[in-house]
Protein backbone atom coordinates (compact mmCIF):
# COMPACT_ATOMS: atom_id res chain seq x y z
CA UNK A 1 0.00 0.00 0.00
CA UNK A 2 1.57 3.30 -1.02
CA UNK A 3 1.78 6.25 1.33
CA UNK A 4 -1.46 8.27 1.40
CA UNK A 5 -1.60 12.07 1.36
CA UNK A 6 -2.03 13.76 4.73
CA UNK A 7 -5.67 14.67 5.34
CA UNK A 8 -6.60 18.28 6.22
CA UNK A 9 -9.29 16.87 8.54
CA UNK A 10 -7.36 17.67 11.79
CA UNK A 11 -8.06 21.38 11.19
CA UNK A 12 -11.82 20.86 10.87
CA UNK A 13 -11.80 18.31 13.68
CA UNK A 14 -10.00 20.78 16.00
CA UNK A 15 -12.61 23.47 15.21
CA UNK A 16 -15.36 20.84 15.67
CA UNK A 17 -13.94 19.84 19.07
CA UNK A 18 -13.57 23.45 20.23
CA UNK A 19 -17.11 24.15 19.03
CA UNK A 20 -18.37 21.11 20.91
CA UNK A 21 -16.92 22.47 24.14
CA UNK A 22 -18.64 25.82 23.48
CA UNK A 23 -21.93 24.07 22.72
CA UNK A 24 -21.68 22.20 26.01
CA UNK A 25 -20.39 25.01 28.25
CA UNK A 26 -21.35 28.41 26.78
CA UNK A 27 -24.54 27.93 24.77
CA UNK A 28 -26.68 26.49 27.63
CA UNK A 29 -25.79 29.50 29.79
CA UNK A 30 -26.67 31.90 26.98
CA UNK A 31 -29.96 30.14 26.26
CA UNK A 32 -30.82 30.30 29.94
CA UNK A 33 -29.98 33.98 30.40
CA UNK A 34 -30.78 35.54 27.01
CA UNK A 35 -33.44 33.07 25.89
CA UNK A 36 -35.38 32.42 29.09
CA UNK A 37 -34.54 34.47 32.21
CA UNK A 38 -34.23 37.86 30.48
CA UNK A 39 -37.41 37.61 28.34
CA UNK A 40 -39.32 36.41 31.40
CA UNK A 41 -38.22 39.54 33.23
CA UNK A 42 -36.39 37.58 35.93
CA UNK A 43 -33.17 39.57 35.44
CA UNK A 44 -32.70 43.30 36.20
CA UNK A 45 -33.43 45.34 33.07
CA UNK A 46 -30.43 47.61 33.65
CA UNK A 47 -27.95 44.72 33.54
CA UNK A 48 -28.73 44.23 29.85
CA UNK A 49 -28.88 47.84 28.71
CA UNK A 50 -27.14 48.48 25.37
CA UNK A 51 -24.47 50.72 26.83
CA UNK A 52 -23.65 48.27 29.62
CA UNK A 53 -23.37 45.28 27.28
CA UNK A 54 -21.28 47.39 24.88
CA UNK A 55 -18.98 48.37 27.73
CA UNK A 56 -18.67 44.73 28.74
CA UNK A 57 -17.74 43.62 25.21
CA UNK A 58 -15.21 46.48 24.90
CA UNK A 59 -13.31 45.35 28.01
CA UNK A 60 -9.78 43.95 27.56
CA UNK A 61 -9.26 46.10 24.41
CA UNK A 62 -12.28 44.57 22.69
CA UNK A 63 -11.01 41.03 23.21
CA UNK A 64 -14.08 40.23 25.34
CA UNK A 65 -16.33 40.93 22.33
CA UNK A 66 -14.09 38.80 20.11
CA UNK A 67 -14.13 35.94 22.64
CA UNK A 68 -17.91 36.18 22.90
CA UNK A 69 -18.35 36.07 19.12
CA UNK A 70 -15.92 33.14 18.94
CA UNK A 71 -17.47 31.10 21.74
CA UNK A 72 -21.12 31.86 21.05
CA UNK A 73 -21.15 31.97 17.23
CA UNK A 74 -17.97 31.05 15.27
CA UNK A 75 -16.85 27.82 16.95
CA UNK A 76 -20.39 26.41 17.37
CA UNK A 77 -20.92 27.20 13.66
CA UNK A 78 -17.90 25.13 12.68
CA UNK A 79 -19.08 22.36 15.01
CA UNK A 80 -22.54 22.30 13.43
CA UNK A 81 -21.29 22.49 9.83
CA UNK A 82 -18.81 19.66 10.51
CA UNK A 83 -21.75 17.50 11.56
CA UNK A 84 -23.75 18.58 8.51
CA UNK A 85 -20.79 17.80 6.24
CA UNK A 86 -20.32 14.29 7.65
CA UNK A 87 -24.08 13.78 7.72
CA UNK A 88 -24.20 14.53 3.98
CA UNK A 89 -21.45 11.93 3.47
CA UNK A 90 -23.45 9.37 5.45
CA UNK A 91 -26.51 10.08 3.29
CA UNK A 92 -24.30 9.63 0.19
CA UNK A 93 -25.07 13.21 -0.85
CA UNK A 94 -21.54 14.55 -0.56
CA UNK A 95 -19.31 13.30 -3.34
CA UNK A 96 -16.22 15.39 -3.99
CA UNK A 97 -15.12 18.67 -2.43
CA UNK A 98 -18.26 20.76 -3.12
CA UNK A 99 -20.05 19.84 0.14
CA UNK A 100 -16.90 20.58 2.11
CA UNK A 101 -16.42 24.00 0.48
CA UNK A 102 -20.10 24.88 1.02
CA UNK A 103 -20.21 23.69 4.67
CA UNK A 104 -16.97 25.22 5.92
CA UNK A 105 -17.34 28.19 3.55
CA UNK A 106 -20.69 29.07 5.11
CA UNK A 107 -19.24 28.65 8.63
CA UNK A 108 -16.28 30.89 7.69
CA UNK A 109 -18.49 33.56 6.09
CA UNK A 110 -20.89 33.77 9.04
CA UNK A 111 -17.93 33.72 11.47
CA UNK A 112 -16.32 36.62 9.62
CA UNK A 113 -19.60 38.57 9.78
CA UNK A 114 -19.88 37.86 13.52
CA UNK A 115 -16.31 38.96 14.21
CA UNK A 116 -16.53 42.10 12.07
CA UNK A 117 -19.85 42.99 13.68
CA UNK A 118 -18.47 42.44 17.19
CA UNK A 119 -15.65 44.82 16.17
CA UNK A 120 -18.13 47.45 14.97
CA UNK A 121 -20.15 47.30 18.20
CA UNK A 122 -17.04 47.51 20.30
CA UNK B 1 -36.73 -28.02 22.56
CA UNK B 2 -36.04 -26.74 19.07
CA UNK B 3 -35.38 -23.40 17.45
CA UNK B 4 -35.65 -22.38 13.81
CA UNK B 5 -32.42 -21.16 12.28
CA UNK B 6 -32.73 -19.24 9.03
CA UNK B 7 -29.43 -19.23 7.19
CA UNK B 8 -28.55 -17.06 4.23
CA UNK B 9 -27.13 -19.51 1.67
CA UNK B 10 -25.11 -18.29 -1.29
CA UNK B 11 -22.74 -19.90 -3.74
CA UNK B 12 -21.52 -17.10 -6.03
CA UNK B 13 -20.51 -19.64 -8.69
CA UNK B 14 -24.01 -21.11 -9.02
CA UNK B 15 -26.61 -18.82 -7.45
CA UNK B 16 -27.99 -15.60 -8.91
CA UNK B 17 -28.62 -14.18 -5.45
CA UNK B 18 -28.44 -15.28 -1.79
CA UNK B 19 -31.48 -17.21 -0.54
CA UNK B 20 -32.75 -18.08 2.93
CA UNK B 21 -33.00 -21.68 4.11
CA UNK B 22 -34.72 -22.84 7.33
CA UNK B 23 -33.44 -25.52 9.70
CA UNK B 24 -34.90 -26.96 12.93
CA UNK B 25 -32.19 -27.34 15.53
CA UNK B 26 -32.52 -28.91 19.02
CA UNK B 27 -30.93 -26.82 21.76
CA UNK B 28 -30.32 -26.64 25.49
CA UNK B 29 -28.92 -23.99 27.80
CA UNK B 30 -25.37 -24.42 26.48
CA UNK B 31 -25.99 -24.59 22.71
CA UNK B 32 -24.03 -21.88 20.91
CA UNK B 33 -24.73 -20.60 17.40
CA UNK B 34 -21.58 -22.45 16.32
CA UNK B 35 -22.90 -25.70 17.87
CA UNK B 36 -26.12 -25.15 15.91
CA UNK B 37 -24.21 -24.63 12.66
CA UNK B 38 -22.18 -27.80 13.30
CA UNK B 39 -25.40 -29.71 13.99
CA UNK B 40 -26.90 -28.51 10.71
CA UNK B 41 -23.76 -29.40 8.77
CA UNK B 42 -23.37 -32.84 10.36
CA UNK B 43 -27.03 -33.90 10.62
CA UNK B 44 -29.11 -31.93 8.14
CA UNK B 45 -27.15 -30.41 5.28
CA UNK B 46 -23.46 -31.20 4.65
CA UNK B 47 -23.24 -28.51 1.95
CA UNK B 48 -23.44 -25.65 4.49
CA UNK B 49 -20.14 -23.74 4.52
CA UNK B 50 -18.84 -21.74 7.50
CA UNK B 51 -15.51 -21.00 9.13
CA UNK B 52 -14.61 -22.01 12.67
CA UNK B 53 -11.71 -23.29 14.74
CA UNK B 54 -11.22 -22.84 18.48
CA UNK B 55 -14.79 -22.71 19.91
CA UNK B 56 -13.60 -20.40 22.72
CA UNK B 57 -13.52 -16.86 21.32
CA UNK B 58 -9.80 -16.70 20.73
CA UNK B 59 -9.28 -17.58 17.04
CA UNK B 60 -11.79 -15.08 15.65
CA UNK B 61 -12.89 -17.34 12.77
CA UNK B 62 -16.60 -17.85 13.40
CA UNK B 63 -17.86 -14.27 12.97
CA UNK B 64 -21.37 -14.14 11.46
CA UNK B 65 -24.35 -11.80 11.50
CA UNK B 66 -26.93 -13.08 14.01
CA UNK B 67 -30.19 -11.17 13.54
CA UNK B 68 -28.12 -8.59 11.62
CA UNK B 69 -25.70 -7.98 14.52
CA UNK B 70 -22.07 -9.13 14.12
CA UNK B 71 -21.34 -11.93 16.61
CA UNK B 72 -18.87 -14.72 17.24
CA UNK B 73 -20.81 -17.95 16.73
CA UNK B 74 -19.04 -19.63 19.65
CA UNK B 75 -19.83 -16.81 22.08
CA UNK B 76 -23.51 -16.42 21.17
CA UNK B 77 -26.16 -18.74 22.60
CA UNK B 78 -29.51 -19.87 21.20
CA UNK B 79 -31.07 -19.46 24.67
CA UNK B 80 -30.78 -15.66 24.29
CA UNK B 81 -32.90 -15.55 21.12
CA UNK B 82 -36.61 -16.01 20.36
CA UNK B 83 -37.90 -19.07 18.50
CA UNK B 84 -36.32 -17.95 15.20
CA UNK B 85 -32.92 -16.49 14.44
CA UNK B 86 -31.35 -15.41 11.19
CA UNK B 87 -27.70 -16.03 10.40
CA UNK B 88 -25.79 -14.56 7.46
CA UNK B 89 -22.19 -13.85 6.45
CA UNK B 90 -20.46 -10.78 7.94
CA UNK B 91 -21.64 -7.51 6.39
CA UNK B 92 -19.36 -5.34 4.23
CA UNK B 93 -17.22 -8.24 2.98
CA UNK B 94 -17.65 -10.22 -0.25
CA UNK B 95 -19.15 -13.70 0.31
CA UNK B 96 -17.04 -16.69 -0.70
CA UNK B 97 -19.76 -19.21 0.12
CA UNK B 98 -22.69 -19.22 2.58
CA UNK B 99 -21.30 -17.86 5.88
CA UNK B 100 -17.69 -17.58 4.73
CA UNK B 101 -16.70 -14.01 3.93
CA UNK B 102 -13.59 -12.91 2.07
CA UNK B 103 -11.48 -11.04 4.66
CA UNK B 104 -8.71 -10.05 2.21
CA UNK B 105 -9.49 -6.30 2.38
CA UNK B 106 -9.20 -6.35 6.18
CA UNK B 107 -5.93 -8.28 6.06
CA UNK B 108 -4.51 -5.76 3.52
CA UNK B 109 -5.44 -2.91 5.83
CA UNK B 110 -3.95 -4.68 8.82
CA UNK B 111 -0.70 -5.25 6.94
CA UNK B 112 -0.56 -1.58 5.90
CA UNK B 113 -0.16 -0.41 9.52
CA UNK B 114 2.85 -2.74 10.14
CA UNK B 115 1.27 -4.72 13.01
CA UNK B 116 4.50 -5.83 14.68
CA UNK B 117 7.20 -4.40 16.96
CA UNK B 118 9.67 -2.26 15.03
CA UNK B 119 12.91 -1.83 16.95
CA UNK B 120 16.29 -1.66 15.26
CA UNK B 121 18.42 -1.79 18.41
CA UNK B 122 20.76 -4.77 18.43
CA UNK B 123 20.49 -5.06 22.21
CA UNK B 124 20.38 -8.68 23.35
CA UNK B 125 18.98 -7.70 26.76
CA UNK B 126 15.22 -8.14 27.29
CA UNK B 127 13.16 -4.97 26.76
CA UNK B 128 12.08 -4.01 30.26
CA UNK B 129 8.72 -2.36 30.73
CA UNK B 130 7.04 -0.82 33.76
CA UNK B 131 3.42 -1.74 34.64
CA UNK B 132 2.42 1.82 33.68
CA UNK B 133 4.03 1.41 30.23
CA UNK B 134 2.29 -1.94 29.77
CA UNK B 135 -1.07 -0.49 30.76
CA UNK B 136 -0.93 2.09 27.94
CA UNK B 137 -1.37 -0.51 25.19
CA UNK B 138 -2.37 -3.76 26.95
CA UNK B 139 -6.10 -3.35 26.36
CA UNK B 140 -5.62 -2.88 22.61
CA UNK B 141 -3.35 -5.93 22.38
CA UNK B 142 -6.23 -8.38 22.89
CA UNK B 143 -7.63 -7.95 19.35
CA UNK B 144 -8.27 -11.34 17.75
CA UNK B 145 -8.81 -10.00 14.19
CA UNK B 146 -12.30 -11.47 13.94
CA UNK B 147 -13.53 -8.59 11.77
CA UNK B 148 -16.81 -8.04 13.67
CA UNK B 149 -15.95 -4.34 13.98
CA UNK B 150 -15.67 -4.07 10.17
CA UNK B 151 -19.11 -5.64 9.75
CA UNK B 152 -20.42 -3.15 12.33
CA UNK B 153 -18.75 -0.03 10.91
CA UNK B 154 -21.05 1.98 8.60
CA UNK B 155 -18.09 4.03 7.38
CA UNK B 156 -16.26 0.88 6.25
CA UNK B 157 -19.52 -0.11 4.54
CA UNK B 158 -19.57 3.19 2.64
CA UNK B 159 -15.85 3.24 1.92
CA UNK B 160 -13.93 -0.07 1.91
CA UNK B 161 -10.68 1.89 1.59
CA UNK B 162 -11.13 3.00 5.24
CA UNK B 163 -8.42 1.28 7.31
CA UNK B 164 -11.13 0.32 9.79
CA UNK B 165 -11.33 -0.23 13.56
CA UNK B 166 -9.12 -3.31 14.08
CA UNK B 167 -6.25 -2.05 11.91
CA UNK B 168 -6.25 1.30 13.74
CA UNK B 169 -6.49 -0.46 17.13
CA UNK B 170 -3.45 -2.51 16.17
CA UNK B 171 -1.55 0.56 14.93
CA UNK B 172 -2.28 2.23 18.27
CA UNK B 173 -1.31 -0.93 20.15
CA UNK B 174 2.23 -0.75 18.69
CA UNK B 175 2.48 3.06 18.65
CA UNK B 176 1.78 3.14 22.40
CA UNK B 177 4.29 0.37 23.20
CA UNK B 178 7.43 1.76 24.85
CA UNK B 179 9.55 -0.92 23.09
CA UNK B 180 8.41 0.15 19.64
CA UNK B 181 10.12 2.69 17.36
CA UNK B 182 7.87 2.37 14.32
CA UNK B 183 5.35 5.15 14.97
CA UNK B 184 6.81 7.38 12.22
CA UNK B 185 6.28 4.55 9.72
CA UNK B 186 2.68 3.96 10.81
CA UNK B 187 1.46 7.55 11.12
CA UNK B 188 1.21 8.29 7.34
CA UNK B 189 -1.46 5.56 7.03
CA UNK B 190 -3.41 6.97 10.00
CA UNK B 191 -3.01 10.58 8.75
CA UNK B 192 -4.58 9.93 5.34
CA UNK B 193 -8.24 10.48 4.52
CA UNK B 194 -8.84 6.73 4.77
CA UNK B 195 -7.01 6.53 8.11
CA UNK B 196 -8.43 7.68 11.44
CA UNK B 197 -10.24 10.59 9.75
CA UNK B 198 -12.75 8.37 7.95
CA UNK B 199 -14.21 7.49 11.36
CA UNK B 200 -17.24 9.52 12.51
CA UNK B 201 -17.32 7.99 16.01
CA UNK B 202 -20.45 5.91 15.52
CA UNK B 203 -19.09 3.58 18.19
CA UNK B 204 -20.88 0.40 17.09
CA UNK B 205 -17.44 -1.27 16.70
CA UNK B 206 -17.02 -0.99 20.48
CA UNK B 207 -20.48 -2.51 21.08
CA UNK B 208 -19.82 -5.63 19.01
CA UNK B 209 -16.16 -6.25 19.94
CA UNK B 210 -16.08 -9.73 21.56
CA UNK B 211 -12.96 -8.75 23.51
CA UNK B 212 -14.44 -5.43 24.77
CA UNK B 213 -11.27 -3.63 23.77
CA UNK B 214 -13.09 -0.44 22.75
CA UNK B 215 -11.87 0.10 19.17
CA UNK B 216 -13.76 3.42 19.04
CA UNK B 217 -11.55 4.77 21.84
CA UNK B 218 -8.42 3.59 20.02
CA UNK B 219 -9.51 5.31 16.80
CA UNK B 220 -10.23 8.54 18.65
CA UNK B 221 -6.88 8.41 20.45
CA UNK B 222 -5.50 7.94 16.94
CA UNK B 223 -7.21 11.19 15.89
CA UNK B 224 -5.46 13.06 18.70
CA UNK B 225 -2.16 11.43 17.67
CA UNK B 226 -2.74 12.36 14.02
CA UNK B 227 -3.68 15.97 14.87
CA UNK B 228 -0.55 16.25 17.04
CA UNK B 229 1.50 14.74 14.21
CA UNK B 230 0.15 17.42 11.83
CA UNK B 231 0.94 20.22 14.29
CA UNK B 232 4.50 18.95 14.73
CA UNK B 233 4.97 18.63 10.97
CA UNK B 234 3.99 22.31 10.55
CA UNK B 235 6.61 23.54 13.00
CA UNK B 236 9.35 21.08 12.05
CA UNK B 237 11.64 22.44 9.33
Amino acid sequence: MNQPKRSDEPIWWALFSAGGVCFAMVIPGLVLTLGLLYPLGLLPEAAFSYSRVQQLLQSFWGLAGLAFAGAAICLPLFHAMHRVHHGLHDLKLAKGPLAKVLCYGLASLLSAVAIVYSGIIA
Amino acid sequence: MEKTIIIQRYNPEQDQAPSAKRYQVPFDHSTSVLDALLYIQQQLDPTLAFRWSCRMAICGSCGVMVNKIPKLGCKTFLRDYPAELTISALDHFPIEKDLISDMAVFLDHLQAVKPYLINDSQNTEPHRQTPAQLKKYQKFSSCINCGLCYAACPQFGLNPEFLGPAAIVTAQRYNLDSRDQGKAQRMPQLNGKNGVWACTFVGFCADVCPKQLDPAAAVNQGKVASATDMLISIFKP
